[in-house]
């Protein structure tokens, strides 16, 4: 090799080393086309089915049992508004008080409505609960989602990881049970995203209960030096077998991220059986026990973006007052979940954009079920069932009030490009073309 | 020969005839030189995924040699099925398994005896074949050269690998 051969191959052998660490899993270069907003995202799904009338509109029971002068904010930490004075019922019970008679006391001093960014009439592309999940986290109407199966179309997860070249860990779904398909929700089944882009996910309820501890709890620490054997043969092994792209079944963390996610598992059994964990100060709900291990998982993992979706609402089927009890809890709950991300994780605080949205409304007209209080109770199913709000506050998010009863602003299918806008790869997901084509993201619609 | 003999004569024909035809026969020995072998499984012919069921059930009778109950198999199950990564959730539930009396593994002085049978009934047990020349001198010198491999660290690598999860 003569000198200026050698010199043109060193060179590019240089150029090539030092660009390779940077190109992404997409095979690009460079990250991100436009600025990014926030460092962290938390969605909290908001689902179970919310009517708009006993939410955002504070009507209470004047809506929806045609009790006169009962109408009010049963939703503090998020709304604006009076609680009601009559008929209380979807507080804590106190002994010698009735049911439900003592609210769960504010933990905001101000609410998110008035720190934040409120769509108070949005519009949801679907009345049932998977569809409505799906499309929160793919920002696909999804018309042809079947249940039982992985979203068709790329979720959040899949696009961060490919366009902003987040790494596994970074992404985080935290479903609140393995019933419904919930688990299913953390990565699509598309062909060109997938689980090789999916998300970690936890159903946290299951994962660290009574059986997750059985089943995992006794598992062994074992030490950087007995896992790397390990590794190595098992790397070895599956090189020899060779999966294909489509045979993948998991989700790809690294061997470092694996065992960072097992020693978590492993300190929430501890901390559980020391009763170390963090909660908010009323958990008598599943949904807070979710929203709790979520602020676990915060903490550990501090992640780009995750996801957690509460369901308990859903009660509203066939007992009313179980469904204002939830909401007023989803209430408590998401407000500590905000307040713990604030004052108990610095690298987060200050540096999240925290989303808050159902997954659909519930219908106009009640089912003839009653209940404990003779209240009747709703389904979701009809045009009401397509009404719901979207609130968003954080890092650099406007405080406005975009749209009310009479002019809808803003689709669920939003919050999918919003958050690739606060990561700067808004242009790279609207152009795959996979998201509704009348998405926007919400700062667009301001 | 009148009528009424050559009938009788053509009846008694007709009865051996049919008594030849009835009767019977010498069995014929029918061999295609088919030679007796064992079976074992093909790498390449591992096409179907284990479900849950199926992986945890075939895990904890080849390390305990006994069956699951079904209680255990239904908690197992929905515990794996909560952790996204399925890679994490198999390992730890491994490592549990190995953390508990009644595994029935060699010992480690075992392997170190006779690393060649160690490596050949580990292929047969976990992957039910027999490791190639190339699977076989990898293990082989892997476990000579490294004194800190022992027979847990290896059976997790067979049990979480992908070709275990295949059938």
């Amino acid at each position: 090799m003569n000198r200026k051969k050698f010199i043109t191959k060193s060179g590019l052998a240089l150029g090539g080393g030092l660009l390779a660490p940077y190109i992404l899993p997409s095979g690009r270069l460079f990250a991100k086309s436009g600025t990014v907003k926030a460092d962290h995202v938390v969605l909290v799904m908001f689902a179970g089915g919310v009517r708009q009338q006993e939410s955002v509109l504070g009507r209470y029971l004047e809506d929806s049992q045609g009790v006169s002068g009962a109408a009010g904010n049963i939703m503090p930490n998020l709304f604006e508004g009076n609680a009601p004075n009559k008929k209380i019922a979807y507080g804590t019970s106190v002994a010698g008080k009735p049911n439900g008679s003592e609210p769960i006391p504010k933990l905001l001093t101000q609410t998110m409505e008035k720190t934040g960014l409120l769509f108070p009439e949005m519009r949801a592309q679907s009345a049932g609960h998977y569809v409505g999940l799906n499309t929160l986290l793919t920002g696909n109407p999804g018309t042809n989602q079947g249940l039982k199966v992985r979203p068709a179309y790329p979720t959040i997860f899949e696009y961060l990881r490919k366009h902003a070249g987040f790494k596994a860990t970074d992404t985080w779904f935290i479903g609140n049970g393995i019933g419904n398909s919930t688990p299913l929700l953390n990565s699509s089944n598309h062909k060109d995203y997938g689980l090789a882009y999916g998300g970690n996910m936890f159903a946290a309820p299951v994962t660290f209960s009574g059986a997750g501890k059985e089943v995992l709890g006794n598992a062994k620490t074992y030490s950087r030096t007995d896992l790397e054997p390990m590794y190595f043969m098992k790397n070895f092994l599956d090189q020899s077998f060779a999966l294909t792209k489509d045979q993948i079944s998991s989700v790809s963390n690294t061997d470092e991220e694996k065992t960072q996610i097992k020693d978590f598992i492993k300190s929430v059994f501890t901390k559980q059986q020391a009763g170390q964990l963090a909660m908010p100060p009323v958990t008598d709900s599943g949904d807070a026990i979710n929203i709790m291990y979520a602020a676990e998982v915060l903490r550990e993992f501090k992640p780009k973006m995750l996801a957690v979706n509460i369901s308990g609402v859903d009660s509203c089927h066939s007992n009313f007052t179980g469904y204002l009890q939830s909401l007023h809890r989803a209430d408590h709950i998401t407000a500590w979940l905000w307040q713990h991300i604030q004052n108990n994780i610095p690298e987060m605080s200050g540096n999240t954009v925290f989303i808050v949205a159902p997954e659909c409304g519930r219908n106009l007209n009640p089912n003839p079920i009653l209940d404990q209080n003779d209240w009747v109770a709703y389904d979701h199913s009809d045009a009401n069932a397509l009404r719901v709000w979207g609130l968003m506050l954080g890092k650099s998010v406007p405080n406005i009030r975009i749209g009310g009863e009479a002019q809808p602003v803003g689709r669920l299918t939003d919050i999918v490009p919003t958050i690739a806008d606060i990561f700067g790869v808004l242009d790279d997901v609207n152009a795959c073309g996979l998201i509704d084509p009348l998405a926007r993201s919400l700062y667009q619609r301001i | 020969m009148n009528t009424r003999n050559f009938s009788q004569i053509y009846w008694w024909i007709l009865f051996l005839l049919a008594l030849g035809h009835f009767s019977c026969t010498k069995e014929r020995i029918i061999g295609y030189n088919v030679e007796s072998s064992t079976v074992l499984e093909d790498k390449s012919k591992k096409t179907k995924k284990k479900n849950d069921a199926e992986f945890i059930s075939i895990l904890y009778t080849n390390l305990y040699q006994t069956a699951i109950s079904p209680n255990q198999l239904y908690k197992t199950q929905n515990v794996l099925y909560s952790i996204g990564d399925q890679d994490v959730a198999n390992e730890m539930l491994l490592s549990n398994y190995f953390n508990t009396s009644g595994i029935t593994i060699p010992k480690d002085a075992l392997m170190r005896s006779d690393i060649d049978a160690f490596v050949v009934n580990t292929y047969k047990r976990f992957y039910l074949r027999y490791p190639s020349e190339g699977e076989k001198a990898f293990f082989k010198q892997y476990i000579t050269n490294n004194a800190a491999v022992t027979v847990e660290m290896v059976y997790t690598a067979f049990a979480c690998s992908e070709e275990y999860q295949y059938y």
